[in-house]
């Protein structure tokens, strides 16, 4: 055991951390502060095709799919300093549905898509939450129907972020209604969003990040656009959940986001005297956030490095994704705090604070990941079956 | 980044694991309870001694394994998941470990043979009152005496004191700290028993007078302190390991139970409020494992390891407390039932979150460095 970065890592990390500093220009920024953290814009694709050209999109993938060949943890690496430079990373497309469509996908999905994943050219929405569907994913009613060489897909999805400007959504379809149990009747497509029948409306949320509500009104898809086996979707949801939970958790923002606060608060004068950073509350609640995030890091990379031993063990995966997402939104008030009214300062106020109003956004939106990317109450269930082996309710 | 076990690690945690898992059980445990006897195992001890364990870190010219803290981490490890009844911190991380760092080789080879052999004790006495910041030494001072030292003052909560050979301390001196190795029969020296709430042997140790001979001095001045900062860390990251093996244990006892355990005609691990205590409780060992192990990890590869070991006590703990509670509340009155093993665990949780500093106080520590720029994420 060696928890710490090799010398390659380091050096990959620093080349990465400037390479960012020169992509991340002043436009760059105010168009992805303006897209509230998700991307989308014009300034915002330029940059993800230059990040695909220059080999870093899959810097861990292996050689043969296009990447550079390196391991999980670089290629974490890379999107821990994407993250922290403050780029909204399209990580659903690039880390969990990229991999699943190179592991599982057919031949023309693997020459046509993939690639263009790992160029920055292509953006995948995830299609799995409906009206009536959320927690229980398997009583999903969207439908594919057989028809003729091809398939005939109706129905509705909810909170399907991004895809307003994604190329696909990644699509849990019912391909099989009478299946003994409703998992196992779930088959994944790929659907254009550029298909007459998909359309779109937006859902407005209280961090600002928009999402949407998706219809599917008679696509038709040719029987390639399917992933995986037939009524085999259940075991790709999951485990591209698994990869999803990672991403979700990255610790690389709130590192950052630490240091910031550290070197604001060292600087800023007390009316009273002294610098806000002599506070022995600012201290304490500074090193409750440090201690915290040093887990998180750990975690992360823990699992980073089982899946280069490939054992990404489930419960450890859930385990990330509910400490990560709870851990944000405690972050979030402990640095709050530090900050004190500011922090209620919206970015649209002029001369606002950056720092401050970077809190005053993400308390609103700090709450999407304990139920988003499933429930860390279904993820606790996991946990404790999974991890401790206690026997569970059936459902 | 390899969180991996090389092989030499994985033999040592499982023959530490073979040796403690079989040697300790709560019915040998219950004769130390309410201090009936020394809680000590001296046949285990020996049984430790020739497995080669007690040696793990000794370098092997003084009969030792040669290998290093990490291996020594993973013992300790395994004592805190058995709570078995021996000083192996006091007497591995605490004391001898700094003699084979920072001593002569006369005094390299008076004390390490008879470590790794099992025949010599050793302790240290980090703590005293009010004080349990073992780099920094208030009470106790020490004055030059020819080419000795003079030591007076008074330290507590030193385990094993009575049985010692030799107490690693530090005492104040005009010119930084003294680390010095104490004969407790010496002139001076006089103990009083505490009673403990995890009946580890506990004592004051008064010291009036006492006269430390050359050979008997570890490091002075600058030097002096620079060795309890080292001292320090690695008793700290090492209580840390103990805390990891102890609440991991505690937590897998009360997974097990909840899944025997029946009410409503159903077990009770099948309620969602069961299991998600208990895997807050998974959670939480997690995070303490990790961070653990980064700093042992750390400090065996030489690098600084200050904000590190200090994160990893602060979840020390905090996990230990919360798992304490978590475990004697899945098991409902059973958890506190002197007759079932699990409220042994929760003392030593408690031992291990009170000593060599609480969360709180490791939190203000870790704040100070956080506000003088020492502790930036890297």
């Amino acid at each position: 055991m060696k928890v710490e970065f090799t010398a390659a890592q380091d050096a990959l990390r620093k080349e990465l951390r400037a390479y960012f500093e020169n992509l991340m220009t002043p436009d760059l920024k105010a168009e992805c502060d303006e897209a509230m953290g998700e991307g989308g814009g014009p300034l915002w694709r330029e940059a993800l095709q230059k990040m695909g050209k220059d080999g870093w999109i899959g810097v861990g993938w292996p050689k043969e799919l296009g990447g550079r060949g390196m391991s999980p943890i670089e290629q974490f690496i890379f999107v821990e300093e994407v993250m922290r430079a403050g780029y909204p990373f399209p990580f659903l497309t690039t880390e969990s549905v990229g991999p699943q469509l190179a592991e599982h996908g057919n031949e023309r999905q693997k020459r046509e898509i993939v690639p263009k994943i790992l160029a920055g050219e292509c953006l995948i929405a995830i299609g799995y939450s409906e009206p009536g569907a959320g927690t229980d994913l398997a009583s999903l009613k969207t439908t594919a129907v057989k028809d003729g060489d091809g398939w005939l897909i109706n129905g509705q999805k909810m909170w399907t972020s991004l895809a307003h400007f994604c190329d696909y959504v990644w699509l849990a379809c019912r391909t099989d209604p009478d299946a003994a149990k409703p998992h196992k009747g779930i088959s994944m497509f790929m659907v254009p969003t550029s298909d007459p029948g998909w359309s779109c409306s937006p859902v407005h949320t209280l961090g600002e990040v928009r999402t949407n509500a998706t219809f599917y009104d008679n696509i038709r898809v040719a029987d390639d656009a399917m992933v995986g086996e037939l009524h085999g979707g259940w075991k790709l949801v999951t485990s591209q959940l698994n990869r999803e939970r990672l991403s979700l958790v990255n610790f690389g923002p709130t590192a950052e986001m630490f240091n910031n606060i550290v070197r604001w608060a060292q600087q800023l004068d007390l009316p009273t005297g002294g610098k806000l950073i002599d506070e022995p509350w600012v201290q304490i609640n500074l090193a409750k956030v440090r201690a915290g995030v040093e887990a998180l890091k750990l975690v992360c990379y823990k699992q980073a490095w089982a899946m280069t031993e490939g054992n990404l063990e489930m419960a450890d995966a859930s385990a990330a994704k509910v400490y990560g997402s709870e851990f944000f939104i405690e972050v979030y008030r402990l640095l709050g705090e530090v900050i004190g009214e500011a922090s209620l300062i919206s970015r649209r106020t002029d001369g606002a604070n950056p720092i401050a109003s970077r809190i005053e956004r993400l308390y609103r939106t700090a709450s999407i990941i304990t139920f988003g990317g499933g429930t860390n109450e279904i993820q606790r269930d996991i946990i404790s079956a999974a991890g401790l082996w206690m026997p569970r309710a059936s459902r | 980044m390899d969180f991996g076990f090389s092989e030499q690690q994985r033999d040592v945690q499982n023959l530490a694991r073979q040796i403690l898992s079989e040697n300790v059980s709560a019915e040998k445990l219950s004769q130390y309870d309410d201090y009936k006897a020394e809680r000590f195992d001296r046949e285990l001890w020996q049984k430790l001694a020739e497995a080669g364990l007690l040696g793990v870190a000794v370098s092997e010219e003084y009969g030792g394994m040669g290998f290093g803290f990490f291996e020594l981490g993973l013992l300790v490890e395994e004592a805190g998941r058995t709570i078995a009844p021996l000083p192996l911190v006091s007497h591995l991380i605490s004391a001898a470990l700094p003699i084979q760092q920072f001593g002569s080789t006369a005094q390299k080879q008076q004390w390490l043979p008879g470590v790794a052999s099992g025949e010599l004790m050793l302790t240290a006495a980090l703590c005293e009152a009010h004080n349990d910041d073992p780099a920094q030494p208030y009470l106790t001072t020490a004055s030059a005496d020819g080419d000795g030292l003079l030591l007076n003052g008074e330290k507590t909560n030193v385990p094993f004191a009575h049985i010692a050979n030799r107490i690693l301390l530090a005492a104040r001196t005009n010119d930084g700290i003294a680390v010095v190795l104490l004969d407790p029969k010496a002139a001076g020296v006089s103990l009083t028993a505490q009673q403990v709430t995890s009946y580890e042997p506990q004592y004051v140790l008064h010291l009036d007078n006492v006269r430390i001979g050359a050979g008997d001095i570890l490091a002075a001045g600058s030097d002096g302190s620079a060795a309890m900062q080292w001292i320090a860390e690695r008793s700290t990251v090492a209580l840390c390991a103990h805390q990891l093996g102890a609440s991991d244990k505690a937590m897998r006892m009360s997974a097990s139970y909840t899944a025997e355990r029946k009410q409503f005609g159903v077990l009770i691990s099948t309620f969602q409020a069961v299991g998600h205590r208990a895997a807050n409780c998974f959670i939480d060992v997690e995070c303490l494992r990790l961070n653990t192990y980064q700093a042992i990890s750390r400090l065996d590869g030489g690098l600084d390891a200050t904000n590190e070991v200090q994160i990893a006590k602060i979840w020390a703990g905090d996990v230990g407390h919360r798992v304490s509670y978590a475990a004697q509340h899945l098991h409902g009155g059973t958890g506190i039932d002197r007759d079932y093993p699990l409220w042994r665990y929760c003392t030593w949780l408690r031992h291990n979150e009170m000593a060599l500093g609480s969360s709180a106080k490791t939190l203000a520590k870790l704040g100070k460095r956080i506000a003088a720029g020492e502790a930036f994420c890297s």
